[in-house]
């Protein structure tokens, strides 16, 4: 109660002094027995700002819980600081502050970037820092480095049980250390030990990815928070491993791990971000666009840019995206980028297919499933976007399609029973289901997917799947496997709706599903993205297609299957290559039941940083998708260690750590673990996701509170009009 | 200030003390009201076998009878737990079994009105549930909690049958919308449960 109560207090006093009792309160009193009216209305105004101050600190304690809170005393806190309960001791202290800090070099159609996290500690104690952050789907994390005052401490790549005892036996004995674990292919944890009362720390973490380069546009998306996921499944009773909201079920063992503690509704957003990216495009750019951040472009000259954030710092609730464009005809049709290093050749090469071969078809009617995600994490801007998007899906529908609509949340429902004819009446009936729909509850996706898998299809009929989430699953691997199991003849294109979506999910499903992916993050996007779509779908596929390397070359090629090509997408394939680099690789397939190839002249490569770890990247990714196929998960495990102790390489089975050798911390200073919170990714419903316990109290003894007080005030008023009288 | 700005004042005040306790006394007469129309709509619904209203425009309809004997209260619990259904009584949380079905069932109610006895129940305590088709359900308080209102655990599967009963924390905050919640949960038991009271049980 005490923490309440201060809080209050606290609240109180900042109200603006015209309209709360103050110094003169007194005078007042004493002014008001001369003239009674006074006193009835200061008490007035006294009574609605005591409630209104009431009504406030109730809607914003922090983090606590009011049993044990008792004991705390969080004087000095400030309004808008977030309270985190610390392990081992279970205080309430205020949370460390973290300033994320990031420069992109992008050479081409390849990324480098470094991620400068600094953890200000704010408490009185020493203190362990626990981030859970979000990084592209595809980022090779390969480097670490701890910044104490003045020195560099360098992160060396372990097994990941190893790097953990490391951490854990630096941390105890009070070194500094730092440790970089991977829980999905998109979300990291960062750990900082030993931080001192007021110090900052800054760990940097490195990582290359290959951009996404395809309807003749380069886009570069960071995320910068992990949204609360969906956990299905049953708590498992043993000790939860993680320190988020989520406990750890049967069918999302790390729960715990990828559920970061959101900071409140109403509080303000915290973990600001800086983003700098410098472009070297390859090729003549029109212009550099961000789709959600003001952003400052310095153009150095046809194809260099410099790109700045307009107005400082903006808080870590939304992905940061940037997309250029090349001049028209000046789109390379491939490049081949080439790096030796310690006698080992690796090459990334981007190759798009001739786009004439494939202008006339016959359009094959489609039967097509739409599924809606209206789960509560949908609440908000996203169930828009959604909704605008299906409502588009719908008009595209031509005569002789066939089609139907699945949404789910906690549970899944059809519009119709099996797929219908797309007439004029059947439309209707599906946008009125469309319009009625909201965004409320849990996120099964499982049984939705099986729906729109499973049910009956015609022969004669191109099956589409178009799937709209935001993926906010912690189950991704069950899914995965669902899709791979029922895919059939079906195609899956997954649509990735809101500020955060789970690029994992979004990319790996529609790779399963042998689809294709888009994001869409405002509802002036829906048009231009399902626009993109539509025209992928409609076009017939390259598919069935090989890669035929000179003879000279002996090539180790991820993936290792190429996927089928939709309109607009390159070849990008990464290998180690062994032998000497000339003559032509020649790249071959089906399209529309006609072949056709490509040649690329390997005599045209140039040099490049960070192929090995590229390539490492691509092969320790089709090794974790041959679990899914029931790979023997030892060995599984035991290649990805080797491929990513080689290359230095954050994976599923080994981190970065980075460990001080002096002790810091005395012996005796205890030390407090924080668990930092994430903000609430833009546009989502706090109460949609969280606030599911229902509101259980009435207005009652507030309305009794105040008619006893009218009624004192009536009389008292009525005593001294009668005194005076 | 003349007699007469006096007197208005006088008036106004007593006739917004007036207006203040009416409000307050129409929500526990609404309270206390609807609970009997609703046990009448239950027997009917007990003998029918259908879902009953207990009035012709309601939107919702008794799902269970909750009663705990050692408190002496015997409530009636609706489907949904929207603002509206909880003013006429506990609400069963959508989404999650039904009382007397195995899973976790959660139930919430006002904690100034149909759930401020939950601040008297404890460990051991018995609760009986009677479900639509009349079969009987027996339950033994196992734990009780305050939580935050984000706290999506109590909703969530535990493996084991119980009974989650949810109500707002503290009970005497005259704010309403605090972010606190109070839980008690109850484990189903084969047969009437036994006291256990009394015998310095621990609690919270």
């Amino acid at each position: 109660m005490t923490a309440r109560a201060l809080h209050s207090t606290n609240r109180g006093a900042r109200e603006p002094s015209g309209a709360s009792p103050n110094g003169s309160f007194l005078a007042c009193v004493l002014e008001g027995l001369a003239d009674s009216i006074v006193l009835p209305m200061a008490l007035l105004t006294f009574v609605v700002v005591a409630f209104v101050s009431v009504a406030q600190a109730d809607g914003n304690v922090a983090a606590a819980n009011p049993t044990d809170a008792d004991s705390e005393s969080p004087g000095g806190q400030k309004s808008g600081s977030f309270l985190v309960r610390v392990r081992p001791s279970g205080k309430l202290v205020r949370s460390a502050a973290l300033t994320t800090d990031v420069k992109i070099a992008v050479s081409g159609t390849v990324a480098r970037a470094v991620v400068s996290q600094q953890f200000r500690n704010d408490s009185p104690d020493w203190v362990e820092g626990i981030y859970v952050f979000p990084l592209p789907e595809n980022a090779a994390v390969d480097r670490l480095r701890m910044q104490v005052g003045e020195r560099t401490i360098e992160g060396q790549i372990r097994e990941r049980e190893q790097a953990k005892a490391e951490y854990a036996a630096a941390r105890d004995s009070g070194r500094r250390a730092s440790l970089v674990e991977q829980e999905r292919p998109n979300i990291f944890t960062s750990s900082v030990a030993n931080l001192g009362p007021g110090e900052t720390l800054v760990v940097e973490i490195e990582y290359q990815q290959t951009l996404r380069y395809e309807d003749q546009s380069v886009s570069l998306r960071f995320p910068t928070v992990v949204a609360p996921r969906y956990i299905p499944g049953t708590p498992s009773s043993e000790h939860t491993q993680g320190t988020g909201w989520a406990p750890d079920t049967d069918s999302v063992a790390d729960a715990s791990r990828i559920t970061p503690s959101v900071v409140d509704a109403g509080e303000a957003p915290r973990n600001p971000v800086t983003i700098a990216v410098e472009i070297d495009a390859g090729f003549p750019v029109n212009d550099v666009v961000s789709r959600y951040h003001a952003i400052q472009v310095e153009k150095r000259d046809d194809s260099r840019y410099g790109v700045s954030l307009a107005v400082g710092p903006f808080p870590a609730d939304r992905d940061f995206e940037l997309v250029w464009h090349p001049i028209a005809g000046a789109v390379p049709r491939g490049s081949l980028f080439r790096e030796t290093e310690d006698g080992e050749t690796h090459v990334l090469l981007t190759l798009f297919p001739p786009v004439g071969a494939q202008a006339t078809e016959k359009r094959l009617p489609r039967e097509a499933i739409f599924v809606i995600d209206t789960s509560g994490s949908m609440q908000g801007a996203s169930i828009e976007q959604a909704k605008r998007a299906l409502h588009l899906a719908l008009k595209q529908l031509g005569a002789g399609d066939r089609f139907n609509v699945i949404e789910f949340n906690s549970t899944t429902s059809k519009l119709f029973a099996s797929p219908h004819e797309a007439s004029d009446q059947n439309l209707d009936a599906a946008r009125r289901f469309v319009d009625r729909l909201k965004a409320t509850g849990g996120t099964e996706m499982a049984p939705a997917l099986r729906a729109a898998l499973e049910s009956e299809t015609k022969e004669g009929y191109l099956r589409q799947v178009v799937f709209m989430t935001d993926g906010s699953v912690g189950n991704e691997d069950e899914l995965f496997r669902l899709i791979q199991e029922k895919l059939g003849r079906s195609r899956l294109f997954t649509v990735g709706i809101g500020s955060a979506p789970n690029s994992h999910f979004m990319s790996k499903a529609a790779e399963l599903g042998r689809g294709t992916f888009t994001y869409i993050g405002d509802v002036a996007e829906v048009r231009e993205k399902m626009g993109a779509l539509f025209a992928k779908i409609e076009h017939p596929v390259l598919s069935d297609i090989v890669v035929e390397w000179p003879k000279s070359v002996a090539a180790e090629m991820y993936p290792k299957k190429l996927p089928d090509l939709y309109l607009g997408e390159p070849v990008i394939l990464s290998a180690r290559i062994e032998g000497l680099l000339a003559g032509k690789v020649v790249v071959r397939g089906q399209s529309a039941g006609e072949p056709w190839s490509t040649k690329f002249d390997l005599k045209y490569a140039h040099e490049g940083e960070g192929m090995g770890v590229l390539w490492a990247r691509r092969k320790i990714e089709s090794l974790t998708d041959s679990l899914q196929d029931g790979a023997d998960k030892e060995r599984i495990r035991e290649d990805v260690v080797d491929i990513a102790l080689k290359h230095h390489l954050v994976s599923r089975y080994t981190s970065l750590v980075a460990i001080d050798v002096t002790p810091a911390r005395p012996d005796g200073e205890p030390l407090d673990s924080q668990a930092l919170p994430v903000n609430l990714p833009r546009g989502w419903d706090h109460d949609a996701v969280f606030g599911s316990l229902p509101r259980t109290a009435t207005p009652a003894s507030l309305h009794l509170m105040l008619a006893l007080l009218l009624a004192t005030l009536a009389l008292l008023t009525y005593a001294l009009a009668g005194r005076k009288a | 200030m003349t007699a007469r700005a006096r007197r208005l004042l006088v008036f106004g005040l007593a006739a917004m003390a007036i207006w203040q306790a009416g409000e307050a006394a129409y929500i526990h007469a609404k309270a206390w009201l609807a609970q009997r129309l609703i046990a009448s709509a239950w027997s009917r619904s007990l003998a029918s076998g259908a879902a009953a209203k207990p009035w012709p425009w309601a939107d919702t309809y008794p799902v269970a009878r909750l009663d705990a004997p050692r408190q002496g209260q015997a409530l009636m619990v609706l489907a949904g737990a929207s603002g509206r259904t909880l003013a006429f009584g506990p609400g069963h949380v959508d989404g999650t079994p039904l009382p007397g079905d195995s899973g976790n069932a959660v139930v919430s109610g006002h904690r100034d009105t149909h759930f401020a006895f939950l601040r008297n129940l404890r460990s051991g305590d018995p609760l009986e549930v009677q479900t639509a088709d009349g079969r009987m359900a027996h339950y033994v308080v196992s734990g009780i909690e305050v939580v935050r209102n984000s706290d999506v655990r109590v909703l969530l599967d535990a493996g084991d049958d119980r009974l989650t009963l949810v109500t707002c924390y503290p009970f005497d905050s005259p704010v309403p919308g605090g972010p606190l919640r109070y839980v008690v949960v109850a484990t189903r038991t084969l047969s009437p449960a036994l006291s256990r009271r009394g015998r310095g049980s621990a609690e919270v």
